[in-house]
């Protein structure tokens, strides 16, 4: 069984319960353990960085160190919490001062930042961990039927300098993954674009015009439903998707679903169980 | 039948057209030539140009990636015709041997593959995007700036601009609003805010983060991965928020209150109390106005956040806010270190 630290993103013990609730159905199955960091804090959502750019390294150093200590990698189902640890991760690693600084307060704690654990996403540790090949022998209830509109997000592919799993133009990870599921995607160009999430309060008009564009293109492309890697990008795609669509005048809908969701549903689970009716769209 | 010889092969460029005088609106013509491996699409165009249709439009110059002019979308990316091989693109054709060639996004199309860059000058305009000297005119040529390598370093990469548009065109943001201010002139406003020589800072900023402005950038990180300068443009948008928000402390924005609202919650609870968020960004009218309607939807389906008190504290929060109020004094330090050090 593969251990690995897991990251507590504040959205998914709040807004976007079922993200967890599934990958605590299914993790045994796939024969993967996360241990949950109940010490860990919020990682400032891509903002903290430029509020105080020493309190990001404090806390996303406090955050990696924890699970160092467990000598385990750290892994988050939110993509905008991998890039922001990451980013601190290569801060950290880059300055040997500021590691000193953060890791003089962090002692007090018994915690130390060495930079010996890698920040991940559930994503990648489905497709490199776990493996595509274990994944289709565990699947039970192939999504044979659908053809399934994958929507990465922004923070899990760009800035490649500090992701760089992948080619942020072309990405085909997730569409690995639904395929392995017995799932069809499709092509369209939205795929690696953006959901607006991060200025849902601030510019509302324009994050839903960008959301728009991805659902609306979504929808047009026959697509049964959307699946996304990150919880941020559901609560814009699927939360705000009827007021979206209005904005645009758009008259039909398209489920979206999380990839834990869509992982626990080809495993056999029921999307009661897997709170699938949370979602604002159904 | 397209010719298949080594390092020879015939191409099709899919070329966006458009002629206001007699089009009603773009639409594509399709040219076959004959390209060698090693050429570029600057060069295949002019090919075009010169041999199979004169009335092919596009604004170039240098052709060494230099002068900024040939920035167009190629197989649907905003880059430089003149450094972009042919041959590289071929494993991106959406049809085989067939490259797409369309003119940059979010700026009024003129002709074929030119844009009107008129809107992105006037924005440099708007946001004061050169240096104002501090010194006065009369004492211009007696004195030198002496700029130390530190500095320098804060806007080196930022000096590699070329103005391309490339930026511009991916920008998630300008596509929604072609009046939000965009990130290459974020990027030069930055450049500009932290040169030492520059008195308009104050201008700039205050400028910066009104409505359109630094706030609106929505993290998509589309401008930085597309520049053909590789430079790291989130860093300036972050550096113009770091500096709206500690150096200069304008905060009375929406955007500002909504980031610092994350260090508040993270400094109490560890947590970020997403319920009030909202509020504290646009006060308790806008929430109502706009979020209420969806709330009932919410409650109904229990995806509404919890309410402040029943946020669950991280595990040993004690432990963490000292470490956090800790850090704080730090910062406070640094701060005043930085006072003292720019007083002497």
């Amino acid at each position: 069984m593969k251990r690995y630290a897991y990251y507590l993103s504040c959205i998914n013990e709040s807004m976007t319960k079922e993200v967890d609730k599934s990958i605590d159905l299914w993790q045994k199955d796939l024969d993967i353990d996360f241990v949950k960091l109940h010490e860990s804090t919020c990682c400032g959502g891509s903002n903290l960085d430029y509020v105080s750019p020493k309190h990001f390294a404090l806390v996303n150093g406090r955050n990696i160190a924890l699970a160092e200590k467990l000598g385990l990698d750290l892994v988050t189902s939110c993509n905008t919490c991998l890039l922001t640890i990451r980013s601190a991760k290569k801060v950290l690693d880059e300055s040997p001062e500021l590691r000193e600084e953060v890791n003089g307060i962090l002692k007090k704690e018994g915690l130390e930042y060495k930079g010996t654990s890698e920040v991940r996403h559930l994503l990648w540790v489905l497709n490199e961990d776990v493996g595509l090949d274990t994944i289709r022998e565990k699947v039970k209830v192939p999504l044979t039927n659908y053809s399934i509109a994958t929507f990465y997000g922004c923070h899990i592919l760009r800035p490649s300098t500090i992701l760089g799993k992948e080619n942020p133009l072309d990405p085909t990870s997730l569409d690995d993954l639904v395929e392995a599921l017995g799932g069809k995607t499709i092509s369209y160009e939205h795929k690696n674009k953006c959901c607006g999430f991060h200025t849902l309060l601030v510019a509302e008009e324009e994050s839903l015009s960008v959301a728009s564009e991805a659902l609306g293109e979504a929808i047009e492309s026959k697509a049964d439903f959307i699946v996304t890697p990150c919880p941020l990008c559901h609560t814009v795609l699927d939360g705000y998707q009827t007021k979206a669509l209005k904005q645009a005048n758009i008259k039909k809908s398209i489920p979206v679903f999380h990839l834990s969701e869509m992982v626990g549903l080809a495993l056999g689970y029921t999307p009661r169980q897997l709170g699938i009716k949370r979602h604002m769209v159904t | 039948m397209a010719e298949h010889t080594e390092g020879m092969r015939d191409i099709t460029f899919r070329i966006n057209r458009f002629n206001p005088q007699v089009d009603n609106k773009p639409y594509f013509d399709d040219y076959t030539i004959p390209v060698e491996k090693g050429i570029t699409v600057l060069r295949a165009l002019n090919y075009i140009k010169e041999h199979v249709d004169a009335t092919v439009s596009f604004r170039a110059f240098c052709q060494a990636g230099i002068c900024g002019s040939c920035g167009m979308r190629i197989n649907g990316i905003s880059k430089l015709a003149c450094t972009t091989q042919v041959w590289d693109e071929l494993e991106r054709c959406k049809v085989e041997n067939v490259v797409k060639v369309e003119p940059l996004r979010n700026m009024p199309l003129i002709k074929d593959l030119i844009v009107d860059m008129d809107p992105m000058v006037d924005k440099m305009k708007t946001y004061s995007n050169w240096v104002e000297s501090i010194m006065p005119e009369e004492k211009m040529g007696e004195k030198e700036f002496l700029i130390a390598e530190e500095e320098f370093q804060e806007y080196d990469k930022a000096t590699d601009c070329i103005l391309c548009a490339s930026c511009m065109s991916e920008c998630s943001i300008l596509r929604a609003n072609k009046a939000y201010v965009g990130p290459a002139i974020l990027l030069k406003s930055h450049r500009m805010n932290v040169d030492s020589r520059d008195g308009a800072h104050n201008v700039r900023i205050t400028e910066l983060v009104k409505d359109h402005g630094v706030w609106d950038c929505t993290h998509c990180y589309r401008c930085q991965e597309t520049c053909v300068k590789n430079i790291p443009i989130m860093d300036s948008i972050h550096g113009v928020r770091e500096d709206a928000l500690l150096t200069r402390g304008v905060k009375d924005s929406s955007g500002a209150k909504h980031a610092e609202a994350f260090m508040e919650d993270i400094a109490k609870k560890g947590k970020l109390i997403e319920a009030t968020l909202p509020i504290r960004t646009n006060g308790v009218g806008w929430t109502l106005k706009n979020l209420l309607p969806m709330a009932f939807k919410m409650i109904l389906k229990r995806r509404t956040p919890p309410p402040p008190p029943l946020v669950k504290p991280s595990k040993n929060i004690k432990k963490f806010r000292e470490e956090f109020q800790e850090m704080t004094a730090h910062v406070k330090r640094d701060q005043k270190d930085h006072i003292n050090k720019s007083g002497e």
